[in-house]
């Protein structure tokens, strides 16, 4: 999936890129030879990012936004075009409510509302309004996933129980956009030292998790993947081993 | 952490090949490491130690000439490509020269020429400067068999044609540094396991560069980094069926280790493929193999680990202490060592 020496380059779409791991990717991205549309709610350091990853050779285009708005999500789609289609789209945006971090029981409903507004209804409305452009492209959608959403941690609750909703999210799309040769992989980073893990942590505890660029050698390895042979599949970033079955 | 240092005299090093020893592939010697006893052996003599039933594993990975000249703002410069990540991503290390490590400086918005073929600097590996993705206009895989060489470091006499660096077992390219453990395998080593009622399975793991270790093992932890990996459906069957009957299972090399275990399933091994990051030291024992054919490995390498993991610090501190009297030779052309789990 990486670009060819001919043909124009590829176009991906990252949501949250102005910091952490979707800056990370952003930058990985560029590299590997993706022209690219950034958004995240934070105008001026998204532009920081853009700036970085244009440097790189291609294009990038920034549009700031909250992914739970209908109109950054149509400016985003126009952004794409309808000729040009899109090939990799990451849901990375996502929220982890009100911290510190408390028990879901004590979780204020519209707090728990905002939560599922942002991590998954976003990107499901998000892959909605791309969805002729990545079926023009056979792209690749990759969700953002956590081991809060199998872990049961205490205080992850609200969080958790988005990335769980997330995670099954990414399996019935697979099966559903099959259809349009589209492919979704759902991808648990691992523990990382990002701005928005932070307000979860004590500071000690948040210092000793490794820096987002700990997950390049993945992506690297996945961006190299057949799409249909990983469609459906949930990786973890930081495991002992990637693979798809034989 | 366990301490991973030994005494190895620097002239116990294997600057040529056995050939150039004037001995033969199966002519270097065999260090028996059985119980707390170790033995001197010549390889050849390696199927009467066996059992009729016993199963190797070996690597099939073919050693490729990824050592290629570059080009950059820097000046001209080594590439020694390492592990593929997609017909035109390499992780790569780039060098002054065959004895002298980088990293080079390449700039993130650089253009650089590896063999002619234009590349660009995807990301840094992370935490080892000397290491990164490179993102070429072509596949470097043709570019290789006419611009490449084999990898090698300064410890090395003079260059050796790619032959030299390929096993018995080699048929699918892809290792940057010989899976060397297999190497000391001839023809006639294999008409004789045969004859013996030895079996052999295979399996493929292709190896990334080890300068890291080579040239800077002190700085703490080994570094193991990701490599690509397939365990076959039939390999994990004729372990199982070996295994059942009562044979042995011997692992040709740490690679061979590696791939295993991460295929291992609560003991049992599982057909299997993609990248493996699994780290094996001290204390991760391993129970997929009961013995390992390997090289002399070197103070403060993963590879050493790996052994005090299978055999014990003490009885592989023991056998080496064995080696270094006896003079066995270390590095990819030395000698070899077979070494049985402790009972």
């Amino acid at each position: 999936m990486t670009p060819e020496s001919s043909g124009p380059r590829p176009l991906a779409l990252v949501t949250g890129a102005s910091r952490g791991l979707g800056e990370v990717l952003a930058r990985v991205l560029a590299g590997e030879g993706f022209d690219l549309l950034l958004t995240a709610r934070d105008g001026p350091a998204l532009d920081r990012v853009r700036a970085v990853a244009a440097a790189r050779g291609g294009a990038a285009h920034a549009i700031p936004g909250d992914i739970t708005d209908v109109a950054l999500r149509a400016r985003l789609a126009q952004a794409v075009g309808p000729s040009r289609g899109l090939d990799l789209l990451v849901n990375n945006a996502a929220t982890l409510g009100p911290t510190p971090l408390r028990s879901l029981i004590d979780l204020e409903p519209a707090a728990l509302e905002e939560i599922y507004r942002v991590n998954v209804v976003g990107p499901i409305a998000l892959v909605r309004a791309l969805r002729p452009a990545l079926r023009a492209r056979r792209g690749l959608i990759v969700n953002l996933s956590s081991d809060a959403a199998v872990g049961g941690y205490p205080g992850w609750g609200g969080y958790g129980a988005t990335k769980a909703a997330l995670d099954l999210v990414s399996l019935t799309l697979a099966h559903e956009l099959a259809v349009d040769g589209i492919s979704v992989v759902s991808v648990d980073p691992g523990d990382l030292r990002t701005p928005g893990a932070e307000p979860a942590f004590p500071p000690e505890e948040f210092r000793q998790r490794p820096s987002p660029e700990v997950t390049i050698p993945f992506w690297a390895w996945l961006l190299g993947q057949a799409r249909p042979a990983i469609n459906g599949l949930r990786f973890q970033a930081q495991a002992e081993h990637w693979g798809v079955p034989p | 952490m366990t301490d991973l240092d030994f005494e190895r005299p620097s002239q116990l090093q294997a600057t040529d090949t056995p050939e150039d020893r004037g001995v033969g592939r199966d002519g270097v010697r065999l260090l028996v490491t059985e119980g707390e006893v170790s033995r001197h052996h010549v390889f050849r003599e390696l199927p009467d130690l066996l059992q009729p039933g016993d199963l190797l594993v070996v690597n099939e990975s073919a050693t490729i000439p990824a050592s290629l000249p570059a080009r950059g703002a820097a000046g001209s410069f080594v590439m020694n490509l390492s592990t593929r990540y997609a017909p035109n991503v390499w992780l790569a290390e780039s060098r002054w020269s065959v004895s002298r490590p980088g990293p080079v400086p390449i700039g993130d918005s650089e253009t650089i020429a590896i063999a002619g073929v234009e590349a660009r600097r995807v990301a840094g590996y992370p935490g080892i400067d000397r290491l990164a993705f490179y993102r070429t206009e072509a596949d470097l895989f043709g570019t290789m068999l006419k611009a490449g060489a084999p990898i090698r470091y300064g410890y090395l006499a003079h260059p050796h044609p790619l032959a030299d660096y390929q096993t018995v077992f080699a048929r699918i390219p892809g290792s940057s540094e010989m899976p060397s453990a297999g190497r000391p395998f001839s023809d006639r080593t294999l008409a004789d396991l045969r004859a013996r009622g030895v079996g052999i399975a295979r399996l493929w793991l292709h190896t990334g560069v080890s300068s890291l270790e080579l040239e800077n093992g002190d700085t703490g932890l080994p570094p193991v980094y990701p490599e690509p990996f397939e365990v076959p459906t039939e390999t994990a069957t004729a372990i199982r069926r070996a295994r059942r009957a009562g044979g042995r299972v011997v692992a040709v090399g740490t690679t061979v280790v590696r791939a295993l275990e991460t295929a291992s399933d609560h003991g049992e091994v599982r057909p299997l493929r993609g990248f493996t990051c699994r780290v094996l030291g001290p204390r991760e024992p391993f129970g997929s193999v009961d013995a390992l054919i390997t090289g002399l490995h070197d103070p403060r390498t993963s590879h050493l680990s790996l052994l005090f993991g299978f055999a014990g610090e003490a009885r592989v501190r023991e056998s080496y202490r064995s080696a270094v009297a006896e003079g066995y030779l270390w590095h990819e052309f030395g000698d070899s060592h077979l070494l049985w789990r402790a009972s």
